[in-house]
């Protein structure tokens, strides 16, 4: 019994708790997708260039002497106009154009490979490593886990339940569910629905960043870094169903668990393979994904 | 009579008529001043405007957006490597990569056609992923540093006998398979099943209202698709001699997307004159700044703001224009009231 104990205590406990921490993380990008999704029926796929975003402006300023707790608010309130102006006058501009979905999805693609060039040009092709906030580590049960990543899990969890009370719970959030679910109806009944798109999608715009900031002391900074993670993202927000919240929650910490024990089981490099298996399977079956979508569950 | 989708073909016939000169000349001329960089680009551009205009087929004349077409081109890399080194017969790997590409199109379609939209771009999508990371991590296939050492062969085309080895030879076998697969598609395009494929663009609810079946054209468009795409991939280790996973990833996919859209979706010849920009740009631009993506980004994103066709657009309705007089003139001589 005890080599069980130990196994569990020193191996698959910690390997959980990391597979929590990037479940946090992933699940953070994931709203901002899946809001984004839900409302403007928009697949944002420069979503992962925004988080890039978000990391390298914290590096930035960070290197102007800017605390790391400030940058945590400040780097999504920065985000928020881009975001206004990105749906203003690029994305809104083929809503009407035949098949919205298409054409969406290819505009923010074309967007993100500028994006992406943009940082290449500022701050150059190398990965930066910007230090911990919080150093040391931190005993539990008597496993050392790095204490920057039991705070990461605690902030995300409090900006998940904040972003859920705003979007259930609020009248912003009610409107915001109202014209997602009847725009035409939410715009007769005084919604500013315009507002409500550019806000909507300057809030995902803003969780991405928030993310990115969050997670630079823990992953490398560097421009294509959006690229695998996002990946994981919408593969979380198709399974959670798309424009559902809980269903990002909850699909975004059960994939990456999923991850975490397979990596102990079999070698971790079938993670992917796995994570896109799941993707598929539930595209297949239920490509609504488990939960319904924002406003309609 | 002629209607509008025989005049829009016309149009891209003359289109590729002008490319296939054009690309003769170059080659030729190329050869005579003892180019070989320059021959083989072009002949790379040729091999992957094929995976373009299989795009071009689900994107521009079905409506479906395939974000994992690159997976195709690389079961058919993967398979024509692996005869060619057991084997060096160019029919033989060409067949082998078809056959393959077919079985995997075949099996491909009958999961991603169960969904529609935006869920259809990502089925693709995750499909090409999770065959790229299978064979990034099967050491057998060479796992990341993909398969090397693939000999050059020798093509046996009945009356002559030409060899990948030579740029100019190969470069003018790959420019007729290009041609025949254009040709090929314009054909099917044009016959009653291709009109059904197309109509299921315009309006799919409706296509059962005239008796049709969606699903059917649907998947034949689909598996035409993927045939074309491991077709052409299985040309790519004959110019290369080697295949690397990398074939499979996103980037391979969203490069040719960039194609389809930038030369002008739903045109076919599009998606080949894209191709050709679109690596001509790459090397040109590549050569003195090493971020030809910001540029490439811009032309795309204005592509689908402001050029629903892409550049051919711009050049395309002129040639219908022409086109329509000329039938209309031809119409009046037959008729006896000739001017």
């Amino acid at each position: 019994m005890p080599d069980i104990m130990d196994y569990l205590q020193f191996i698959l406990a910690p390997q959980m708790l990391n597979g929590l921490a990037l479940g946090i993380s992933v699940v953070l990008v994931a709203l901002g997708l899946t809001i984004i999704f839900g409302l403007l029926d928009v697949i944002n796929m420069s979503h992962g260039e925004f988080y890039a975003v978000g990391a390298f402006t914290a590096l930035a300023l960070s290197a102007l002497g800017l605390n790391y707790w400030v940058l945590l608010a400040l780097v999504p309130i920065l985000l928020l106009p881009v975001g206004v102006l990105v749906e203003r006058y690029l994305i809104r501009r083929v809503y009407d154009g035949g098949d919205r979905h298409v054409s969406t999805l290819l505009l923010t693609f074309g967007l993100a490979l500028v994006i992406e060039d943009i940082l290449k040009i500022i701050f150059g092709p190398n990965t930066h490593r910007p230090a911990t906030p919080l150093p040391g580590a931190t005993e539990i049960l008597g496993v050392f886990i790095p204490t920057y990543r039991l705070a990461l899990i605690g902030i995300g969890f409090v900006v998940i339940a904040a972003v859920a009370l705003v979007v259930y719970r609020t009248r912003l959030g009610a409107m915001v569910r109202a014209a997602s679910y009847d725009r035409n109806m939410a715009a007769s009944l005084g919604v500013r629905v315009g507002w409500v798109y550019s806000g909507a999608y300057a809030f995902g715009i803003a969780l991405a960043g928030l993310a990115g900031v969050l997670l630079a002391p823990i992953y490398s900074v560097f421009p294509t870094m959006g690229h695998d993670f996002i990946l994981l993202a919408v593969t979380v927000v198709i399974v959670g169903g798309m424009g559902s919240i809980w269903g990002a929650v909850v699909a975004g910490i059960s994939l990456t668990q999923v991850q975490a024990i397979s990596a102990l089981i079999i070698s971790p490099v079938w993670g992917d393979a796995i994570i896109f298996g799941v993707m598929v399977v539930v595209l297949m079956f239920r490509p609504q994904g488990i939960f319904g979508r924002i406003g309609h569950a | 009579m002629l209607d509008r989708l025989d005049i829009s073909l016309r149009a891209n016939h003359v289109l590729f008529v002008i490319l296939f000169t054009a690309a003769f000349v170059f080659g030729v001329m190329a050869s005579m001043t003892g180019d070989r960089f320059y021959l083989r680009l072009a002949t790379e551009a040729l091999i992957l405007s094929g995976l373009a205009l299989s795009i071009d087929i689900l994107l521009g004349f079905t409506g479906l957006l395939s974000l994992g077409q690159a997976l195709f081109f690389g079961v058919g890399a993967y398979v024509s490597a692996l005869v060619l080194r057991e084997v060096p017969s160019f029919w033989l790997a060409l067949g082998a990569a078809s056959g393959a590409s077919l079985v995997a199109g075949v099996v491909g379609g009958l999961i991603a056609n169960r969904v529609r939209g935006v869920y259809f771009a990502l089925i693709t999508f995750g499909m090409a992923q999770i065959v790229a990371k299978i064979i990034y991590n099967t050491r057998s296939l060479g796992a990341s540093d993909g398969l090397i050492g693939i000999p050059v062969v020798e093509i046996p085309l009945g009356f002559v006998t030409l060899s990948a080895g030579n740029p100019l030879e190969f470069f003018l076998v790959v420019l007729g398979g290009i041609t025949l697969i254009y040709a090929g598609m314009s054909y099917v395009l044009s016959s009653p099943f291709g009109r059904v494929m197309i109509a299921l663009k315009a309006n799919e609810k409706r296509v059962p209202y005239l008796g049709y079946s969606t699903w059917a054209p649907r998947m034949v468009a689909y598996v035409l698709a993927a045939v074309i795409a491991g077709t052409v991939g299985g040309l790519y280790p004959m110019l290369r001699g080697f295949v690397s996973p990398e074939l499979m990833f996103f980037s391979a996919s969203g490069d040719a997307l960039i194609m389809v859209i930038i030369g002008g979706s739903g045109t076919l010849v599009g998606a080949i004159w894209g191709a050709i920009l679109l690596v001509a740009f790459k090397s040109v631009v590549g050569s003195w700044t090493e971020h030809h993506l910001i540029i490439v980004g811009l032309m795309f994103m204005a592509a689908v703001l402001f050029m629903k066709r892409g550049l051919i657009g711009l050049v395309k309705p002129m040639i219908e224009r022409r086109l329509v007089r000329i039938e209309a003139a031809r119409e009046m001589r037959k008729e006896g009231k000739a001017p």
